[in-house]
């Protein structure tokens, strides 16, 4: 068992160095479709992230009619505070609203001191849960509240969380349709290349046949070849990732500070590192066998 | 060892490679299959060795129906029979050591012994002293015993070798065939194609002559 492993690899580096050009080839289109691979998956999962701190972060306000019965603001106070997205509920009164009105915009003050009534409605402030909170889960919270009787009107920072949201899933899903195109073509051209390496050993398989080789023997040092080439240009697709990471970082500190923190971009996660090594290797393997298959 | 009824093989309509050929060669028997080209000889070699299927009749070797045999069958049968070929079908990218070796790997047989008998039958062509060079620094009569010592390494029970001589010079073929001689003074079945007379007159053992896909002599 060892040993015919040994064998099949030993001939499948044997035959990528007698080959290296093509080799060359095929396993730079690997690292190409898993590059844009793991592009989409850095992107994706850093604006998951992005998504997931700002939904963190968002208010989520819920303003109450001036007539609302103190027996309806209980329901609402109630409901909130029973969502598991809510951390804590602050209850603001007209009066407070109209005086935090005044601190933070003294120079407006003035326009609210001849006005007969109070225009700032009461409200209760939520904050959200540190963790754990989704952002589909907070806009039926906000559409029940929204229908409750007392209720004037609901705000949570809604329209750019869900932009970031569904922007966050749309570079997933073009991401995959595009890798997934890439793979296959990448796919093909592995299968190409066993397939000339196959051809150049014509006449070692014939023997191999008339020795009576088991068709595993004969096939194995192909597939292993494929594999190989998906292996390493897996590998390389993760190298230049990082790379291009960090020349993101170095090249958007500072531009970028406001909206979030450059440095805290992260790579993607080890499920994804296998994934990208692993489907190499997979593209590989099924380019080999494409190939050897028409051995019988 | 090797028996055929009424073998025909078509390759198109109506052009028959080999034409109703029902023979026998016996256990241990060395016979030559002679004809001009264009005979047949090498489609029945082809069909001895299940590279072919017979269109018609049947081809029974050491007890198996050729046309019956299942993937892994057959190469388990091929494992029991050595072949040679006129251009000789060495791996160029081997040695010769590695070239002899090769056949016994795929057996599973220890490394111990896989060494030990490819050195024997490396010696016994006397090629012992050549174990590292690779084809391309071998004469054609080098060559072809690196092609015999190949097919004989696994003990086969039939040697089949179609043109041997074809590439070689008068001295050399002869030489080879008395390679064949002591092979089948060990007990193994040979059968040669060669479209050399003389040769086979100088060897002096049966010959089937083969005539347009037809079995004209048989003696």
């Amino acid at each position: 068992m060892i040993r015919g492993l040994r064998y099949f690899v030993s001939e499948a580096f044997l035959s990528l160095w007698r080959g290296r050009r093509s080799s060359v080839l095929s396993t730079l289109t690997i690292t190409i479709a898993l590059f844009m691979l793991g592009l989409f998956l850095l992107l994706g999962a850093n604006l998951e992230r992005v998504v997931d701190e700002w939904g963190r972060s968002a208010e989520f306000s819920v303003y109450l009619r001036d007539d609302a019965a103190p027996s309806e603001r209980e329901a609402i106070q109630r409901e909130l505070a029973q969502d598991g997205s809510i951390a804590a509920v602050e209850s603001v009164s007209k009066e407070a609203a109209l005086e935090r009105f005044r601190r933070d915009f003294p120079e407006l003050a003035q326009a609210t001191a001849g006005a007969p009534d109070n225009p700032f409605p009461a409200s209760f402030e939520a904050r959200l849960q540190s963790s754990g909170v989704d952002v589909g889960a907070l806009a039926t919270l906000a559409a029940r509240i929204g229908a409750m009787p007392g209720v004037a009107d609901v705000r949570y920072d809604r329209r750019w969380l869900d932009r970031l949201a569904s922007l966050s899933a749309f570079v997933r899903y073009a991401g995959f349709v595009l890798a997934g195109v890439l793979v296959l073509a990448a796919g093909l051209t592995v299968t190409n290349v066993v397939r000339l390496a196959l051809y150049a050993r014509r006449d070692e398989v014939e023997i191999m046949e008339l020795v009576g080789a088991p068709m595993t023997f004969i096939r194995g040092p192909f597939v292993c070849e494929g594999i190989i080439q998906g292996g390493i240009g897996g590998a390389l697709a993760l190298v230049a990732l990082r790379v291009a990471l960090e020349l993101a970082k170095s090249r958007l500190a500072g531009m970028a500070g406001v909206m979030f923190e450059v440095q805290s971009l992260s790579f993607v996660p080890g499920a994804s590192i296998a994934l990208l090594l692993g489907g190499g290797m997979l593209v590989g393997c099924l380019g080999g066998l494409v190939a050897a298959r028409r051995l019988r | 060892m090797i028996v055929i009824e009424g073998l025909s093989k078509l390759y198109a309509r109506d052009v028959f490679a080999l034409d109703d050929i029902t023979l026998s060669v016996g256990r241990g028997e060395f016979a030559f299959l002679t004809g001009a080209s264009g005979a047949g000889k090498t489609t029945l070699f082809r069909i001895l060795l299940r590279q072919e299927l017979a269109t018609l009749g049947r081809v029974i070797v050491d007890g198996r129906d050729l046309a019956t045999l299942s993937p892994r069958e057959v190469q388990r049968y091929r494992r029991t029979v050595g072949f040679v070929f006129q251009d000789f079908k060495l791996i160029q990218r081997k040695t010769v050591f590695e070239n002899v070796i090769f056949a016994l790997r795929i057996l599973g047989v220890p490394d111990v012994q896989q060494r030990r008998r490819t050195f024997q039958v490396l010696k016994w062509v006397g090629l012992q002293h050549r174990a590292n060079a690779y084809p391309i620094e071998l004469s054609g009569g080098e060559q072809q015993r690196v092609a015999i010592a190949r097919a004989l390494v696994n003990e086969p029970v039939l040697v089949l070798a179609d043109e041997p001589t074809g590439n070689l010079d008068p001295d050399l073929s002869l030489d080879i065939m008395n390679l064949f001689r002591e092979i089948n003074a060990a007990g193994t079945t040979v059968l040669v194609a060669t479209h050399d007379r003389e040769l086979v007159r100088h060897v002096g053992r049966r010959a089937i002559m083969l005539d347009r896909g037809r079995v004209v002599e048989s003696a």
